[in-house]
């Protein structure tokens, strides 16, 4: 069936079965920041926005978001323009293979926007059901935390001065190149 | 452990006893001295090093400064490409999905699929008769070549072993299409006996999963009769009579370590096609790009030009990718179909049909005297391989080869180690290798021998652990990889020291509860770096007209961060920013040739062909130099994007001779430069692992404040990236120390299916990771640099079990530490 649907600004409409998932979805229609290590709803990987909540988009039926305003992680930051919270995973190295960060971005955001000066302890209890296997939650601990000084110190809306669900971000990265070199570095033969 | 051949030849037990004493002639504490001057020579404590490799920290541009990690920006906003989302390119993509066994062993009699092929969609399915798929024998592990693992495993078995072996694959328009087919697929078994405990499985009259026809390149020590598919053993000194002194006590203890899952977040991904000029191309989630090269080849007959590994983006490995898992099943469908297809294993399947690590009963005895002279030292592994024996020798190996060459003054050691068969899920690589299986079972023996006898825990272990100038004897005994090695780098003391005041060693204060005690523990822990002379990395650095370069290496960066050590390696000898550099790692077509990413080898073996590269490049960028400022080679460097001229201050940009050699008038050059490297070396990076626990001597529950954790890595090319790697490792240890790990029934069956019941510690339940980096300079390595990756995955599971013994005097041999387990041992005394 057809749902209609923003995604991170953009109104649109797209085909989805029934049983199909909301990460599915919109992996399908080119958000592949939309990441999935599960079988559905338990790693975290998948979270993005659903009208201001997070949701693991992976654990949710796509009919579910018809009229919905959805934000992956793209609409944060550009890798020119990082969102603060971005920046800080950035600079704290609480990025290794990256795989469950779009999530764990999205939830840190949420968490920020809500409580601009947690302890530890909030932010341990706020990333309690995004699973990372690569860095034991010490340095993305330590990004929010540094994220939430950042923010404090330059009055930065939790989410990087653009409305949740309001205008697009102009450069959300979609239309960009990806790998430079493109799929091969030079030996391409597609 | 060795990865080679040779293992396999000199591996067994008696065999290496009588040529280990021949060709050793015993311990280096009984050595004459024209024996220790023959091996000064043969193992040298100069090492031949260049200049350029030993910079003090003010003269590092590039190394050991904490550079943003380049594939950072793309990660956090999600813009970077795994397997899975190259999806996107090929609108004629068709979806695997595997049917597995239902049985833990028996013979497949009949494979309806009908149902399957009638479904809408469905565009094949295959069964092990059919032409796509290969009747050979194979292992999926990613090791060297000869393979030290037993081909054993079909790509679609009729004998099947475990619930989870392969027996069908469809491929079909949408993944949800062919795991519907995969579920309408009748599958008819002749059940057999089957047993899933080790020490049942070594009993004669066990069930047999092996008949002598079903394995070829078989390992030494096989006796599939007992269902064991090796048996290694090496010995130095005479441990036997150290064992029967008057004078010595002599402890046993027995240890049992969980079956742990890999977790990548990640699941294993791989996507086959055959391009317009009729080769096979595989873009896939993997650590050992040429290895899954070869062994398709080897598979599916088809020669090695005519393959071509791919690797973008990988969401973790840990070893669980050191493995072709899953790359034949596409690359089989995709001939059946001639379309390409993407297999995504579901997350149920990582549990219960990918890999994990072995799980094990460790012995450890000592005979020490009262003096606390640790006069011999024996270990004895059984080590349960689940269905198949990827990696099965080799891991056990680690057991022994890698902890007790940290007590390198022991004269007398002797480790062996059976592997045997159940029918449970496969095991395979998985960090740390072996090392904490025997790490538990050293540092919590040797803890319990330092309370029985009164000694201090930390000095009875400083009195006989490695030091600089050490000829290490321990880690080749079983033959295979370099017999011997010097210890050039030893950080050992800094590491105890610095670990102890992040713990708070000596000042632990007490709770005001009567019910509550609170310990400390420690442990320490020796890896390798790479696998001592079987070991291969390459690299190519092109430059660019403006002075830019082009980064071609073969060394796998699997979120590691190894690509960014790379760009700082080639930066550092280049004399240019890192974002001057474009680095690709990992395409066979493309990239040099590269073990690929195990053994805590990238850095060292594929880093320094990097060196070796950007070395070769900048000699002729100073040829060039050299001939646009008139002036000699002698006189010039790089730095700072030019070369100058040390002489007369005099300068040119890389950018002006990057024009001058493409486009000069009298001659033109294309700068480029190669770089290929091995070794027989293997230094080993250091540990010490401290834990701050207290517990609840009325309940059993324990709450872990703090882990800290000192690591000799030698230099650390980039340390916010080695931090996270200790950090990484040692929440992996913790998991090892306090989780259930991969859980199974009576039938071996998984009890795990997705992550909510799999207990990885989340972020509330993991306490506060302190990681301290303690330089050392390792002359082998490039820049200084030794492993760090995989050493912290050891040292947990002993310290806790040492911190828990302190606090309330229990001791919990059996992992994991519970409080359930630890109130019964409070209840027996």
């Amino acid at each position: 069936m057809d749902i209609e649907l923003t995604i991170n600004g953009e109104t649109t409409t797209v085909e989805a079965g029934s049983e199909q998932d909301l990460a599915t979805v919109l992996r399908q229609h080119g958000h592949i920041d939309v990441k999935c290590g599960c079988d559905g709803g338990t790693c975290g990987a998948s979270k993005v926005f659903v009208d201001g909540d997070v949701r693991m988009a992976c654990g949710m039926a796509a009919t579910e978001a018809e009229g919905s305003d959805v934000q992956t992680v793209a609409s944060l930051g550009t890798q020119d323009d990082l969102h603060p919270v971005q920046q800080a995973f950035v600079d704290n190295f609480a990025v290794q293979c990256g795989f469950c960060i779009p999530g764990m971005i999205v939830q840190a955001t949420a968490l920020l926007d809500e409580n601009p000066d947690p302890t530890e302890r909030e932010v341990r209890e706020a990333l309690d059901d995004n699973v990372c296997r690569c860095t034991g939650y010490q340095k993305p601990v330590e990004a929010v935390l540094d994220a939430a000084g950042r923010m404090r110190e330059e009055g930065v809306a939790a989410d990087g001065g653009r409305p949740i669900g309001g205008e697009p971000a102009d450069d959300t990265a979609m239309g960009k190149p990806a790998d430079a070199g493109g799929c091969c570095g030079g030996g391409c033969d597609e | 452990m060795s990865d080679d051949a040779d293992t396999r030849a000199n591996g067994n037990g008696a065999e290496t006893d009588a040529d280990g004493a021949e060709t050793d002639g015993g311990t280096a504490s009984q050595s004459d001295a024209a024996e220790d001057l023959a091996e000064l020579e043969q193992y040298p404590f100069e090492w031949d090093e260049p200049a350029n490799n030993d910079l003090a920290p003010g003269e590092r541009d590039s190394v050991s400064q904490r550079a943003e990690k380049y594939d950072d920006r793309k990660l956090v906003t999600g813009q970077a490409k795994y397997t899975a989302d190259y999806e996107e390119r090929y609108p004629d993509l068709a979806y695997a999905a595997v049917v597995r066994s239902e049985i833990p062993h028996g013979r497949v009699t009949d494979i309806d699929a009908s149902a399957a092929e009638a479904m809408d969609g469905v565009e094949a399915v295959l069964t092990p008769d059919s032409d796509a798929v290969p009747d050979a024998k194979y292992t999926s592990a990613g090791q060297s070549y000869p393979e030290p693992s037993p081909w054993d495993m079909h790509v679609l078995t009729e004998h099947v072993r475990y619930v989870g072996d392969p027996v069908a694959a469809i491929a079909a328009e949408d993944a949800e299409t062919a795991r519907a087919a995969a579920d309408a697929v009748e599958v008819r078994y002749e059940e057999y006996d089957y047993v899933t405990d080790p020490e049942a499985a070594f009993d004669a009259d066990a069930p047999q999963l092996f008949g002598d026809e079903e394995v070829e390149n078989e390992i030494v020590g096989h006796d599939y009769d007992r269902n064991r598919m090796a048996n290694i053993e090496g010995e130095l000194g005479d441990p036997e009579s150290a064992f029967e002194g008057d004078d010595v006590h002599v402890h046993e203890t027995e240890w049992v370590t969980i079956r742990q899952s890999h977790a990548n977040v990640e699941k294993h991904t791989s996507l086959a096609y055959r391009n317009e000029d009729d080769r096979h191309v595989l873009v896939t989630s993997t650590q050992v790009p040429n290895h899954t090269r070869r062994q398709l080849a080897h598979l599916f007959d088809i020669p090695i030009r005519d393959i071509r590994v791919k690797k973008p983006r990988v969401g973790g490995g840990f070893g669980g990718k050191q493995a072709m898992v899953v790359e034949p099943i596409p690359l089989a469908l995709s001939l059946a179909t001639d379309r390409p297809v993407l297999y995504e294993a579901t997350r149920e399947e990582e549990f219960y049909a990918m890999r994990s690590r072995h799980p094990m009963k460790v012995k450890a005895k000592t005979a020490v005297t009262d003096d606390g002279d640790i006069e011999a030292i024996d270990i004895y592994a059984l080590s349960n391989t689940g269905a198949y024996g990827s990696h099965g020798m080799t891991v056990a190996g680690n057991v022994g080869s890698k902890p007790l060459p940290l007590y390198s003054k022991v004269p007398n050691v002797h480790f062996e180690a059976d592997i045997v068969h159940t029918n449970t899920p496969q095991t395979g690589a998985m960090r740390g290798y072996g090392a904490p299986q025997g790490t538990l079972a050293l540092e919590g023996h040797l803890d319990e021998v330092a309370r029985d006898l009164d000694l201090d825990p930390v000095e009875f272990r400083q009195r006989h652990y490695m030091e600089v100038g050490d000829l290490d004897e321990i880690a080749g005994m079983m033959g295979g990889e370099g017999a011997k090695r010097r210890i050039r780098s030893c950080g050992l003391d800094e590491c105890i020291e610095r670990g102890k005041e992040a713990i708070g060693w000596d000042a632990i204060e007490q709770p005001d509860e009567d019910h509550l005690h609170r310990g400390v523990g420690m442990a320490l822990s020796a890896q390798g770096t790479g696998v001592a002379g079987d070991e291969l990395g390459a690299a190519q650095l092109m430059m660019n007209e403006d002075g830019s370069f082009h980064l071609q290496v073969g060394g796998v960066d699997i979120g590691t961060g190894a690509d960014t050590a790379f760009l700082q390696i080639a930066a550092e000898v280049l004399g240019c920013d890192e974002d001057q550099i474009v680095v690709r790692s990992s395409d066979t077509d493309v990239t040099p040739f590269d073990y690929g990413a195990y053994a805590s080898s990238t850095t060292y073996i594929s880093g320094m062909a990097v060196k070796k590269a950007a070395e070769d490049a900048k000699e002729r960028i100073l040829e060039w130099g050299a001939r646009m400022l008139d002036e000699p080679v002698a006189d010039l460097d790089t730095g700072d994007g030019a070369v100058y001229s040390e002489a007369t201050g005099d300068s040119v940009t890389l950018e002006d001779i990057g024009y001058e050699a493409a486009y000069g008038d009298e001659e033109r050059e294309h700068i480029l430069g190669k770089g290929t490297h091995c070794t027989e070396e293997s230094p080993p990076p250091f540990a010490a692992q401290f834990v701050d626990v207290t517990v609840d001597e009325e309940t059993g529950e324990f709450d872990v404040h703090k882990l800290a954790v000192a690591v000799d890595c030698g230099v650390a090319i980039n340390p916010g990236m080695a931090e996270g790697q200790v950090e990484g490792a040692n929440h992996m240890s913790y998991e090892l120390a306090v989780s259930e790990g991969i859980t199974l029934d009576d039938q071996g069956r998984a009890e795990v299916s997705d992550f909510d019941e799999y207990h990885l510690p989340s972020a509330t339940e993991t306490p506060p990771i302190e990681s301290i980096l303690v330089e050392t300079h390792e002359p082998t390595g490039p820049f200084g640099a030794k492993s760090v990756a995989e050493v912290p995955t050891n040292t947990v599971p002993p310290a806790l079990s040492n911190a828990v013994r302190d606090a309330v005097g229990v001791r919990i041999q059996e992992m994991p530490i519970t409080a359930a387990k630890i109130r019964e041992k409070l209840d027996e005394r």
